[in-house]
């Protein structure tokens, strides 16, 4: 940028219209109809129908992976392993939460932050990761979705403790 | 008899004219980075009933920055389609949806620099839609995806492609997306004759 100019602006052309034909060139405001919207959202249903399994698929993947790292305190890949955690965490809560499993997404939406964090030691981790852990499959087994309620409370209340317990 | 039948034209053709059309997208190609692979899938059934004529996908920033260079360049095999919009998720391993939006906006083709970025993000806080706008983001969507939201902000990259602002800092579209009244002291406006417009890029 020259020092006379503070600022470029770019005024761009609408190349994504143009694409789109000239039928579209008056058209102020677009839309796509709303039977394709529809069928979009069925896409969505039909996913959350097989979502069960999939959460159930990626908590067994999740404990395989705990375990590993908790046995081996000393591996040079457990880094590694907490990314994968840390990414399959995000997963269960992006699936928890687009098919309506809100208290799984919480748990593995806290776990997925608890595990970013690098200045773990593994005794605040084989507490904290297992309680995570330990909610998500009770919350699966029973089928368990609000992340209000009863239920809901006792779990937060088991994992909070877990997480105060060394913070 | 002759001016009630311009009457019936006019009307007839008004009607016409007010009817849109709901968007045609057989013509574009949209990039889907995602690294989970139900999300993946499920995006991109979603923009095949959309309509979309091609849809690639790739599972990470990197993969995708591979693509782009063979795809975006100026002299490719004319198979090739160039990316129209890309759709990306924000936290990816190798390669997140920040390095990518990054490395999109200094690029120094003008094909993947202006390229419309969709930024898909897990995180319910609005840390990622400043983060992702900040950088150059043209539109931000929160999971869960809905049909409704996706056609949004498809639509919106469409309808409104603002224009591209080139700062010490910034480079990206104007993150100043309405032109609606304010009555207190200007802050942020740099005087005219120290802003240089580029038309027609």
């Amino acid at each position: 940028m020259s020092d006379r100019f503070k600022v470029e602006m770019y005024k761009i052309a609408n190349r994504l219209k143009a694409r789109m034909g000239a039928r579209y060139k008056d058209q102020e405001e677009g839309f796509l109809a709303p039977d394709v919207i529809e069928e979009a959202d069925k896409l969505i249903a039909q996913l959350c129908e097989i979502s069960p399994d999939v959460i159930g698929k990626h908590l067994d993947n999740l404990s395989a992976l705990w375990e590993s790292m908790r046995d081996t305190p000393n591996s040079p890949e457990r880094t590694e392993t907490a990314e994968k955690i840390f990414t399959l965490s995000h997963e269960i809560k992006d699936m928890g939460s687009l098919c309506h499993y809100e208290l799984i997404a919480y748990f593995a939406e806290s776990l997925r932050d608890y595990i970013a964090r690098t200045d773990l030691n593994l005794k605040a981790q084989v507490v904290t990761i297992q309680a995570h852990l330990d909610a998500m499959q009770i919350c699966h087994r029973k089928g368990f979705r609000t992340d209000a309620g009863p239920e809901a409370e006792e779990l937060k209340k088991m994992v909070k403790m877990a997480i105060d317990k060394y913070h | 008899m002759q001016n009630s039948l311009i009457t019936i034209n006019r009307y007839l053709l008004s009607i016409f004219k007010k009817k849109d059309l709901p968007y045609d997208l057989s013509n574009f190609t949209i990039l889907v980075v995602e690294d989970s692979e139900h999300m993946q899938n499920l995006m991109a059934s979603m923009l095949k009933v959309f309509g979309v004529g091609e849809i690639l996908a790739c599972a990470n920033g990197i993969e995708a920055m591979d693509l782009l260079r063979v795809l975006q360049a100026s002299k490719k095999s004319k198979y090739l389609t160039s990316v129209d919009i890309v759709l990306m998720d924000w936290l990816m391993p190798r390669g997140n949806g920040e390095q990518l939006l990054a490395w999109i906006r200094k690029s120094e083709k003008d094909a993947i620099r202006f390229l419309p970025v969709i930024v898909v993000s897990g995180y319910t806080t609005e840390y990622i839609a400043t983060k992702s706008r900040d950088m150059g983001a043209n539109e931000t969507l929160v999971k869960p995806i809905s049909g409704t939201n996706l056609a949004r902000r498809i639509c919106s990259v469409i309808d409104h492609p603002r224009p591209f602002i080139k700062s010490l800092d910034y480079f990206g579209p104007d993150r100043r997306r309405q032109n609606v009244g304010y009555k207190g002291r200007e802050r942020r406006a740099t005087p005219a004759e120290e802003v240089k417009v580029k038309n027609n890029v």
